[in-house]
């Protein structure tokens, strides 16, 4: 146990920990700035592009920061079904229920105050764990494969939500063409800062949700014993964990957050359910990248859902610029979500073998 | 001469396993390599029949220089190996298995209808009977050997290199295998022996060569030496039996009545199924590794459901209670697999420390929140106590050692300071050193009036340790043995579902 | 009800089978050695989208079958490299191999034709027909109606998958690889090399149901058309145990539900029907399980008695 080893062991943790991130995160620039030229556009003036109308000028900046927002959260709802070993692929369904079922909610409660809208998001998160929870039931008692079900939900959920908005609740005021419900009622919208802007405090309550679900996985029993059950499953039920309670609890709370992200991006920035508004936006695969990135952790997932939502809305600012298609930003993402989970493997053998030295 | 090795080193790390170690093997002659575990035997083997590369040194064949990059390189050169750990397909049929990699073919169809004959024929000549269509997965561990031997054959090597093929195989087969080595031999094949078992050596070898912590200790004719001088340069010193002091037994700990587990079909893992344990008394379960140790434990600590009896932990009724519950109830366990079962590899080792210590524990946790400071300090206590080498409790399971990982592991269930210890292969593949750590920590258990079921596939383990012997034989007790009365023999005998004259 | 439309279901339900088919076999080819691809949305999904490229311009089909079979294979090239050599978990690859070729797809065709949504474009081909006709038969006529060669060619493909896998000494090295990779590999055979090329071969095939997907029925590339059919694909696999002619049933079905779906548009409101396959997919796989449950059970009792 000699110094040196310690050091050796400090500095293997700090190149996983810091330097694989930094290294894909610059891979899937470099090979966005090579898809760039490809295409005839210069990538220095495309990343300057859209680093000053995602992250420098304020009005782009407050557009990131609500769109990071739902991403941070279906991320960590992501996140915390994964550590634990069970593959929740069907966060966009559960965003969809979850937004659905909340805005239901709000168009007809009777009464409509701020407290209505905490009513809102307990009704959004409970369907979301509710349709969390089917496909887990049924792999549970039918060994039915979680992947595939949630995911198979996914496309089902959306067309049936979407069905909501376009006859049973679809807005009739004014041309009536969007496919879309009423507005919710303004004493239950989330406090924006400025008319000029979409930010909300809907923004602060997402990232205080993080911080929250960080505490828990981090110091809480049930994270200790979430994550034991992830990295192996006998070893947890060894030692007393009950992992069907496990696999419930975690797909349950996963799917309650990604109804709490959908919450957030209705009551904070749209005011209603709009058609296949967690479809085309890819929030809930984004999030996914942005904790893949993250390796679970959820203030990374944090930081890195912020810096994709940048990225998308740089990208967005980009097409319109100089028409470079935004699904840009997409790839570079996959690509940095294929780079970090490369192992770098590095040879320090001299306290692999448990300090023999 | 056959095959020479010169100089051969190998360092996994800091630990070299091979130290420039020559051997040669003449041809038609029974080469034994004998050593404890860990002496790097087969780590030796594993550089001859080209599983791993080595550092440096050089192989001779034939007095022409070789280098193996995969056993395809070494059995091209005439050298197959018949494993220890058996490389079988179990949905495979025989035939299957034994023609693999060197498959009969009718263009790209793979010809079954000549690997049996194939079969037929090797099984013929060698006189190794065997049914060609058989799955392998429903041969006994004797036939399943004899399918690897086979196999081997088909290759059409000349050298054949058995790694401790005696470990898992009953006398009456241990037997059968000694004569097919002899058998191979005067066929003219020449044969290098891994074992520890020295009756096996003088058996068949013609020469033996000792290995002691990488390196030859001493190389000799088999005629020329004894059992004693072997095991005493294996070891490196006398074997002192460890003085075993006589403790007052207490009060019934565990009570296991009639335990039945059925399997698939009407099959019964565990067949009424009855021991005991005292306090003050290590008991120990002598049996070939799968006649039912692995479901007694899952059964005791509830991990698994019995289909009937009953187990008793002190005074209470702990049948079918959740594994939690069977742990607050005063039962602790070291698990036969410490990755299997035992650890989570990528968890960090203050987390592995922990495992079940948290309940109730209010330095480790209040109202569900852990106290960082406290795991720390705990795991630190821990593992200073059991004498585990480690840099950081941050560091994760998989950068320890395996000796080191299972002292980690033993130190979490004796913490628990619970009446009842199992121990199920407590000190499986790892040194010499820490097997003597653990041995002394069990009996320290047992002198403080703590009871422990040993169960373990080493017999001489059991034999050292135990106050009290049972012997078990699918998923029965077929007999008990008290510190006095038990003789290895007879153990062995029971073991493999012998009966006793008497 | 009308014969003729019993058999006009048939028939779509036949089209509709043609993709999963051909991803299951991509999918149950992997399971075979013990690889886990998720990325079969993503192979298919460039399969078709080059296709399409390649149609528009050559109006080609045999270079629009080659561009196909080119891009599944460099999708699953890259799941190979990432997921065997590198070592990352099957499901990080799988799902942002799918993203990013959902992306790239979209991204291309603003590079390439300026718009989103769909490719059509007059002067495209589609696949050759082949109408099997039996004598004045008019239900048999009309269920075998211009049915492209692809959706022939996909039963062939199964048997010839079948016949690779258990009667060739490569497929049976590619099985044994699937029981034991640590076996495989100790007796000198190419484990990982055999995990690696299953997936490009599963690339090739997947292609071929993007293919039959993109100049099958319609001769159109849509972004995202592959819409889960992918993981359909996977769910027929696992339902046929990872047996190629089991496998030609369980796509059947699904493809029925999609014929299904098609056909109630007119009774029901679509954003129902749409989401039925979906939702009988995940009503298959829990029945699967159910039906797989009791088998054991009962094979425990046959056991005994």
């Amino acid at each position: 146990m000699t110094d040196s080893s310690i050091k050796a062991l400090q500095r293997k943790r700090m190149l996983q920990n810091i330097l694989s991130p930094v290294i894909a995160i610059l891979g899937g620039l470099m090979l966005g700035a090579l898809i760039m030229l490809a295409v005839g556009t210069s990538p220095l003036y495309a990343y300057r592009q859209m680093f000053a109308k995602s992250f420098l000028d304020p009005y782009y900046l407050a557009q990131t920061l609500v769109r990071s927002a739902p991403i941070m959260l279906s991320g960590v709802g992501a996140a915390v079904a994964w550590r634990a070993g069970y593959i929740n692929l069907g966060m966009q369904g559960q965003m969809c229920v979850g937004g659905l079922c909340a805005t239901l909610v709000a168009l007809f409660f009777p009464v409509k105050t701020p407290l209505t809208t905490i009513l809102c998001f307990a009704v959004g998160m409970a369907a979301g764990a509710l349709w969390a929870l089917i496909p887990t039931f049924l792999d549970y008692k039918f060994n039915a494969s979680l992947i595939i079900t949630t995911l198979m939900l996914n496309y089902a959920t959306n067309y049936i939500t979407d069905y909501f908005v376009a006859y049973p609740i679809k807005d009739t005021a004014g041309d009536g063409l969007a496919f879309q419900s009423p507005q919710i009622d303004a004493a239950m919208r989330f406090f924006r800062f400025s008319k000029k802007n979409a930010m909300n405090i809907g923004v602060f309550v997402a990232i205080a949700a993080v911080v929250l679900i960080y505490f828990i996985l981090k110091k809480t029993r049930f994270g200790y014993e979430s994550k034991i059950t992830g990295l192996n499953r006998k070893f947890a039920s060894y030692g007393g964990i009950k992992s069907a309670k496990m696999m419930f609890t975690t797909m349950g709370l996963s799917g309650a957050i990604c109804g709490f992200a959908a919450c957030i991006e209705i009551f904070g920035a749209r005011y209603r359910y709009v058609n296949a508004m967690f479809t085309t936006t890819g929030y809930a695969w984004t999030g996914l990248m942005a904790m893949l990135i993250a390796k679970y952790n959820p203030l990374l997932t944090l930081v890195y859902s912020i810096f994709l939502a940048g990225l998308s809305i740089g990208g967005q600012a980009l097409q319109r610029a100089v028409g470079l298609p935004m699904q840009i930003s997409d790839i570079i993402q996959c690509c940095i979500t294929l780079f970090v989970s490369v192992k770098i493997v590095l040879d320090f053998t001299v306290f692999s073998k448990g300090g023999k030295a | 001469m056959l095959i020479k090795m010169e100089n051969i080193t190998k360092t996994y790390g800091s630990l070299v396993a091979n130290d420039s170690v020559n051997l040669t093997l003449d041809k038609g002659e029974i080469l034994a390599v004998v050593g404890e575990n860990g002496a790097g035997k087969s780590t030796l083997m594993k550089i001859l029949y080209g599983l791993e590369p080595m550092n440096s040194g050089r192989i001779l064949i034939n007095d022409r220089e070789v280098e193996f990059r995969s056993p395809h390189d070494a059995i091209a050169h005439g050298i197959g190996m018949v494993q220890q750990h058996f490389m079988l397909f179990p949905p495979f049929t025989a035939a299957e298995n034994i023609v693999y990699a060197h498959e009969p073919r009718k263009g790209m169809v793979f010809d079954r209808r000549k690997a049996r004959q194939r079969t037929l024929e090797l099984s013929r000549q060698y006189g190794l009977r065997i049914d060609p269509d058989a799955k392998v997965s429903q041969c006994p561990v004797g036939l399943q050997q004899r399918i690897e031997i086979l196999k081997v054959l088909h290759q059409g090597v000349d050298i054949i290199i058995f790694d401790e093929p005696s470990a898992v195989l009953t006398p009456q087969e241990i037997d059968d295998l000694l004569q097919t080595i002899r058998d191979l031999k005067a066929k003219g094949k020449s044969i290098i022996l891994i074992t520890h078992k020295l009756n096996e050596v003088m058996a068949t070898a013609d020469r033996v060569m000792v290995m002691r912590s990488g390196s030859v200790v001493k190389e000799m004719a088999c005629k020329d030496t004894s059992i004693d001088e072997m095991s005493f340069l294996m070891v490196g010193h006398q074997i002192r039996p460890r003085e075993i002091e006589a403790v007052e037994k207490g009060r019934r700990c565990l009570d296991v009545r009639d335990l039945v587990l059925m399997g698939q079909g009407s099959k019964r893992v565990l067949d009424s199924l009855s021991l005991h344990v005292d306090e003050g008394e290590i008991v120990g379960i002598a049996g070939v590794s799968g006649n039912g140790q692995s479901e007694l434990i899952q059964c005791i600590t509830g991990l698994r459901r019995l289909s009937s009896g009953q187990v008793f932990i002190g005074d209470a009724d702990v049948t079918n209670l959740s594994a939690s519950q069977i742990r607050q109830s005063g039962c602790a366990c070291i698990p036969e697999d410490r990755y299997l079962w035992g650890s989570a590899s990528e968890a960090t080792l203050a987390e592995n420390c922990i495992m079940a210590h948290y309940n109730g524990n209010e330095k480790l946790m209040k109202r569900g929140i852990f106290r960082s400071k406290g795991v720390a300090e705990y795991a630190e206590t821990m593992m200073k106590a059991y004498d585990v080498r480690y840099l950081s409790d941050r560091q994760e399971m998989h950068e320890l050692s395996g000796g080191n990982a299972q002292k980690l592991i033993v130190a979490r269930e004796m913490f628990q300071d619970s009446p009842l210890l199992l121990a199920a292969e407590p000190t499986r593949g790892i040194d010499i050193g820490a097997i003597d750590y653990i041995h002394g920590k069990l009996l320290d258990k047992r002198a403080s009036g703590g009871s422990v079921l040993l169960i373990s596939s080493e017999l001489s383990e059991i034999l050292e340790l135990s106050d009290r012997i049972y012997v078990i034989y699918e998923g029965r007790i077929a007999g008990e043995f008290t510190r006095q009365s038990a003789k290895a023999e007879q153990i062995g005998l029971l073991m493999v579902g012998g009966k006793l004259n008497d | 009800m009308n014969s003729l439309f019993v058999a006009a279901v048939i028939n779509s339900t036949l089209r509709y089978s043609t993709p999963i088919l051909f991803a299951a076999l991509g999918s149950l080819y992997c399971t075979r050695c013990n690889v886990f691809n998720v990325a079969l949305e993503g192979q298919m999904l460039a399969a078709s989208f080059a296709a399409i490229v390649t149609n528009y311009f050559t109006h080609s089909v045999i270079l629009s079958t080659m561009a196909a079979i080119g891009a599944g294979m460099l999708v699953a090239l890259l799941v190979a490299v990432f997921q065997i050599s590198l070592g990352v978990r099957d499901m990080v690859v799988g799902t942002s191999i799918n993203l990013l070729v959902q992306s790239a797809t979209s991204f291309l065709m603003q590079v390439i034709f300026g718009t989103r949504g769909t490719i059509q474009g007059n002067g495209m081909v589609a696949l050759p027909k082949l109408s099997l006709k039996i004598g004045s038969l008019s239900f048999v006529n009309r269920m075998f109606e211009s049915l492209s060669i692809l959706d022939y060619l996909g039963y062939i493909t199964a048997i010839l998958v079948f016949l690779y896998l258990f009667k060739t000494v490569r497929g049976f090295h590619l099985r044994s690889v699937g029981i034991s990779f640590e076996a495989a590999k100790s007796l000198g055979v190419k484990s990982q090399r055999i995990q690696f090329n299953s997936i490009l071969v599963s690339g090739a095939l997947c292609a071929l149901g993007g293919l039959a997907q993109c100049m099958g029925m319609v001769t159109v590339f849509v972004e995202n058309m592959t819409a889960g059919r992918g993981f359909i694909a996977m769910g027929a696999a696992s339902m046929a145990q990872a047996h190629p002619i089991a496998a030609i049933f369980s796509s059947l079905f699904f493809g029925a539900t999609i014929s299904m779906s098609k056909t109630l548009q007119t009774y029901i409101n679509s954003y129902f029907t749409e989401s039925f396959p979906y939702f009988c997919t995940v009503i298959a796989m829990t029945i699967f399980g159910i039906i797989m449950i009791i088998r054991n059970k009962r094979k425990g009792i046959q056991k005994s008695a």
